[in-house]
């Protein structure tokens, strides 16, 4: 009995499709807002100041699985660090997001410009950070943070 | 209607209009296909895409003419316009209005089946002289198809023309006239629905549409006979196969819609937009094969042959019996 229905069923979707509208948009004049959590190449992040995260630990740079984060530091006589150049291969990067997996400090994280295509081989390199002082490595906890320690915390025998 | 004058100005019209409607059937394909995909379709070229067709069609024109070197030459330049000769003959006896033909013809409607049996050959030809196995494929495929199918086609003609009493289009058209208990025009999709059916399925099929465009097979044979060819010679195929879905169209609505015919409304008033009327059925037909393809999938080949051979040609006899048998009940009965 039922045999044919199926088809003019699928028809009724298609024509329902139909009058449903377009949901393509003509892409270089309109754009769709990108969802917030849309994410392309790395870009570097600064505190509030303006003054860079990066300590310069190198976690990215071992965490890339292609290789392609090369940080160049010189270390001071007292410790601190100097990076020359925190350069980034765009071209062969595979936005897998390790390295902002890896960060400690949350100085780089995953952009969302996705027009990168290029017809220059140079733009192939960006330069995420150069001649910068790098940030401390101490961590300051801030108050709000701070929790109170738990009865359970407290040595056996003491309460 | 043997004025060589008036001939030759029919032909050209046929032309015309065949190119034409190349055109904007491209045109409309795309954009229908387009919005059944959510998408937009064309909208680059012109107001809303509407030179993308015309460009598309210079582009072809001046695209280097390359044949492959394996190929069989003669027989590779030759199946275009075997191709594409029928698919023009087959306008000729189409009726737009009472007056308005390419060329009278009594037997019409088998002209017009006859003329597009010969399309598979072209495509056969096409298909083996390319030399490749993607483009044999798609042409021994299209050629079995194509006649298996053309024997319902043609069964599901007989029924209209019985009751019409002629193969001539006009007058199929001017037998459908009136009203049945002044509700139901007396179109011959309702006595023949049996043979709309058939008809409109074996349309598919002989239009190498969707579900039954295994010829063409796009994921599986790229293009299928069309394969290798390119430029103009590629152009006449791709013209001839919506030339065909015109024709196919025109003929059903000339066999089971009343052709040129308004129900209700007396042929009189509506004689000067008689061309329009039928030209605007043609393309919601058309329009309804747009949507068939853009709906469903590809069947298999085998069940393609075996649904034709084993349902639709006995079908199509047992129709033409009970027809026959109906009419002559009729007509004992008084």
């Amino acid at each position: 009995m039922a045999y044919g229905l199926g088809l003019l069923k699928g028809m009724g979707v298609a024509f329902r499709n139909l009058v449903r509208g377009p949901i393509t948009v003509q892409y270089p004049d309109e754009r769709l807002a990108l969802p917030q959590r849309a994410r392309w190449a790395v870009i570097p992040l600064w505190d509030g100041s303006g003054a860079t995260r990066c300590t310069a630990c190198t976690n990215c740079v071992r965490a890339c699985p292609d290789g392609i984060l090369d940080l160049r530091v010189t270390t001071r006589e007292d410790k601190t660090k100097h990076i020359d150049a925190f350069d980034y291969e765009i071209g062969a990067c595979m936005m897998c997001g390790l390295c902002v997996e890896a960060c400690p400090f949350d100085a780089i994280a995953m952009g969302q410009d996705y027009e990168l295509a290029t017809s220059d081989v140079e733009r192939m390199t960006v330069s995420l950070l150069s001649d910068v002082d790098a940030a401390s490595a101490r961590r300051e906890k801030p108050a709000s943070e701070a929790v109170a320690p738990a009865p359970g915390d407290a040595p056996a025998g003491e309460a | 209607m043997s004025d060589p004058g008036r001939d030759i100005v029919g032909a050209l019209a046929a032309l015309a209009l065949m190119l034409t409607n190349g055109v904007v059937l491209i045109y409309m394909l795309r954009k229908v296909l387009g919005r059944f995909h959510l998408r937009l379709g064309p909208m680059r070229v012109g107001w809303r895409g509407l030179l993308q067709t015309p460009m598309d069609v210079v582009k072809l024109l001046t695209k280097e003419d390359f044949e492959p070197a394996m190929t069989d030459k003669w027989v590779f330049r030759l199946a275009p316009l075997v191709v594409f000769v029928p698919s023009f003959a087959a306008y000729l006896p189409l009726a737009f209005s009472p007056t308005l033909r390419f060329a009278g013809l009594e037997t019409g409607a088998l002209f017009i089946l006859t003329a597009l049996a010969i399309i598979p050959v072209g495509v056969l030809m096409a298909g083996w002289a390319s030399n490749s196995k993607w483009s044999l494929l798609g042409g021994m495929r299209a050629t079995a198809q194509q006649i298996a199918y053309e024997v319902p086609l043609l069964l599901a003609l007989v029924g209209p023309v019985m009751l019409a009493g002629s193969l001539d289009m006009t007058e199929i058209v001017l037998s459908q006239q009136g009203a049945w208990l002044g509700v139901l025009p007396r179109w011959y999709v309702i006595p023949q629905f049996g043979a709309f059916v058939l008809f409109f399925i074996a349309a598919l099929a002989e239009l190498n549409q969707t579900p039954f465009d295994m010829s063409v097979a796009e994921s599986e044979l790229v293009e299928g006979f069309a394969n290798e060819y390119s430029g103009m010679k590629f152009a006449f195929f791709f013209l001839a196969e919506f030339s065909n879905s015109f024709i196919i169209a025109a003929l059903m609505v000339t066999l089971f819609f009343g052709g040129w015919l308004v129900p209700f409304v007396d042929p009189g008033l509506t004689a000067p937009i008689a061309p329009v009327v039928f030209l605007v059925k043609v393309y919601l037909v058309i329009f309804v094969l747009m949507w068939i393809r853009a709906t469903l999938p590809r069947i298999r080949i085998d069940q393609l042959l075996a649904f034709g051979w084993k349902g639709m040609i006995p079908f199509g006899l047992l129709w033409i019996l009970s027809t026959g048998l109906v009419m002559k009940l009729a007509e004992v009965t008084g």
